[in-house]
């Protein structure tokens, strides 16, 4: 069925795109960088998408919810076995990535006798400070992107754009604490996950109407969950929940 | 049973089935070929292995206190006097080793791994039970190492219960039988001296054991642990010259703490040398 090249790419096309159209309606996964560790937040509708998967690493994903707990087992698998052999040290986002993810993420996309593992990931690391945090994302055919400071996974390059603006726009100067972060990162949420209209603004983005902006919040705690996480430099062998801390004044 | 199975891609990037993850650590580390039982079919003690030790806990007012001495033996050589016998397996547990140091070391690895490996694949925390059981899994899979002579190890486990805070103590042999210490458990050579005292006080004393404050729990560690090594070479004292001194761990319903070695010298210096 596949022996003609011609064909193999046309099936592999057909399954980047319909991939892509599962993913498309994922709530993205920010991670970003503050004074006490990585900040790591979400909603999620059924299944949590931020897990914690060794001293100093944790994962967002969005994605098929089995997808996700088959890669889920794997880096856990990976980074247990080979921190007990070595050093807790010596497991890294980039030898997970590299090594454990993106190879069998890539042979699986290009196997297309088999069905497609439906997720990107993204692998955050807290170092001893700021500058040593990494992320790194990895897509459903392997394809890797580093980032320090903050990332977004989200379902198009367009959404992950738009959201890392509004976040570098409007997190204040200045020490970077999670107090600053988490309003600033909650109402960024609202800001993608509703319109202008919806938010009762209008188009230079101020605030008409504080009643349909409480609505739409409420709306969205009626069919999502809160996913906040800090990984705690100081403390880096657990992840800590983060409450959400929406901000109903702007 | 096929249906239970979950879906994973190997290394080339595959689809099939595997086992669902049990969460259980050691099952992993055999999968991969890294936690390996070693069989030297000699007769008797092997010279030259790693042992000698004593290693106590007991209940005070806040929790329980955990001793160790320091030393390590072989044979009639002292290998290091700077051992760390009490290990800290997560926020709400320790663990107290006495035996091979090679075995009770690699032990204590596994199920330090075993218990954030639990937590993070099940998401859950494993109960104290759980906790108790792997412990007791992995010194009956020491088995042969302890029969050769070896590799025997013998813990005791303090422990949180995460259902009421109550701090509990356990001890264990080498077959992996382990039962509550109800108010002390001791190891190591040194430990029938220890042993004795601790039954004595306990019984006799105006104030059992666990009416004691953190200071007076402190300071009869210390003599216990000094009563251990005037009567056991391997069991480590406290050289003047060059002191190293016992590591202390009070496990509490709320908290951990290792008593800094800058009070345990003040009150050895003032409770321990200069008391007659």
């Amino acid at each position: 069925m596949f022996d003609e090249p011609y064909r193999w790419i046309d099936a592999i096309h057909q399954r980047r795109d319909y991939i892509a159209e599962q993913l498309d309606r994922a709530t993205p996964v920010v991670g970003i960088s503050v004074s006490e560790g990585i900040l790591l937040a979400s909603f999620h509708r059924q299944n949590p998408k931020i897990y914690e998967l060794y001293d100093r690493i944790a994962m967002g994903g969005i994605g098929h919810p089995a997808d996700l707990e088959t890669v889920r087992g794997i880096l856990l698998n990976m980074a247990h076995v080979e921190g007990f052999q070595r050093s807790s040290t010596d497991v890294s986002i980039e030898r997970l990535a590299l090594f454990g993810l993106a190879p069998r993420l890539k042979a699986a996309f290009e196997d297309v006798s088999a069905p497609p593992i439906i997720l990107d990931v993204l692998l955050s690391e807290v170092g001893k400070t700021g500058r040593d945090d990494r992320f790194i994302q990895v897509s459903f055919d392997g394809n890797l992107q580093r980032a320090t400071e903050m990332m977004v996974l989200a379902s198009t390059e367009e959404m992950e754009e738009k959201m890392t603006g509004l976040l570098r726009d409007r997190i204040p100067a200045g020490e970077r604490t999670l107090a600053k972060v988490l309003p600033v990162v909650s109402r960024v949420f609202m800001d993608i996950l509703f319109s202008p209209e919806e938010l009762g603004m209008d188009e230079s983005g101020n605030l008409l109407s504080p009643e349909k902006f409480s609505e739409c919040e409420s709306r969205l705690f009626e069919d999502r969950q809160w996913e906040g996480a800090l990984q705690d430099r100081n403390a880096p062998a657990r992840i800590k929940k983060v409450p959400y801390s929406g901000d109903k004044s702007k | 049973m096929e249906r239970m199975r979950a879906l994973r891609i190997d290394k080339e990037g595959r689809g099939g089935f595997v086992p669902p993850n049990t969460g259980y650590f050691p099952d992993l580390l055999k999968q991969e070929g890294s936690y390996r039982q070693v069989r030297i079919h000699e007769k008797g003690p092997v010279s030259g292995a790693a042992h000698g030790t004593t290693i106590l806990a007991f209940h005070f007012r806040d929790g329980v206190l955990v001793a160790g001495d320091r030393r390590a033996t072989a044979s009639n050589r002292i290998m290091s006097n700077r051992v760390d016998k009490v290990l800290e397996i997560d926020d709400s547990a320790l663990l107290a080793i006495s035996g091979s140091p090679a075995m009770a070391l690699e032990m204590a690895r596994v199920l330090d791994h075993s218990l954030k490996f639990y937590r993070r694949s099940q998401l859950t925390e494993i109960s104290l039970e759980g906790k108790v059981r792997i412990l007791a899994q992995l010194l009956k899979e020491n088995l042969p190492m302890a029969v050769e002579g070896i590799g025997a190890v013998v813990p005791l486990f303090v422990a949180r219960d995460p259902a009421t805070g109550a701090v509990r103590i356990y001890f264990y042999d080498i077959l992996g039988a382990h039962f509550e210490g109800v108010e002390f458990s001791v190891g190591g050579s040194g430990s029938p001296e220890v042993q004795g005292i601790l039954r004595y006080l306990d019984r006799w004393n105006p104030r059992p054991l666990r009416e004691m404050s953190r200071e007076e729990a402190i300071v009869l560690s210390l003599r216990l642990l000094e009563t251990a090594s005037y009567f056991d070479s391997a069991t480590g004292g406290v050289d003047s010259q060059d002191p190293i001194w016992p590591v202390i761990k009070l496990l509490t319903p709320g908290t951990l703490e290792t008593v800094d070695e800058r009070t345990i010298a003040e009150i050895y210096r003032n409770e321990v040398m200069r008391v007659r």
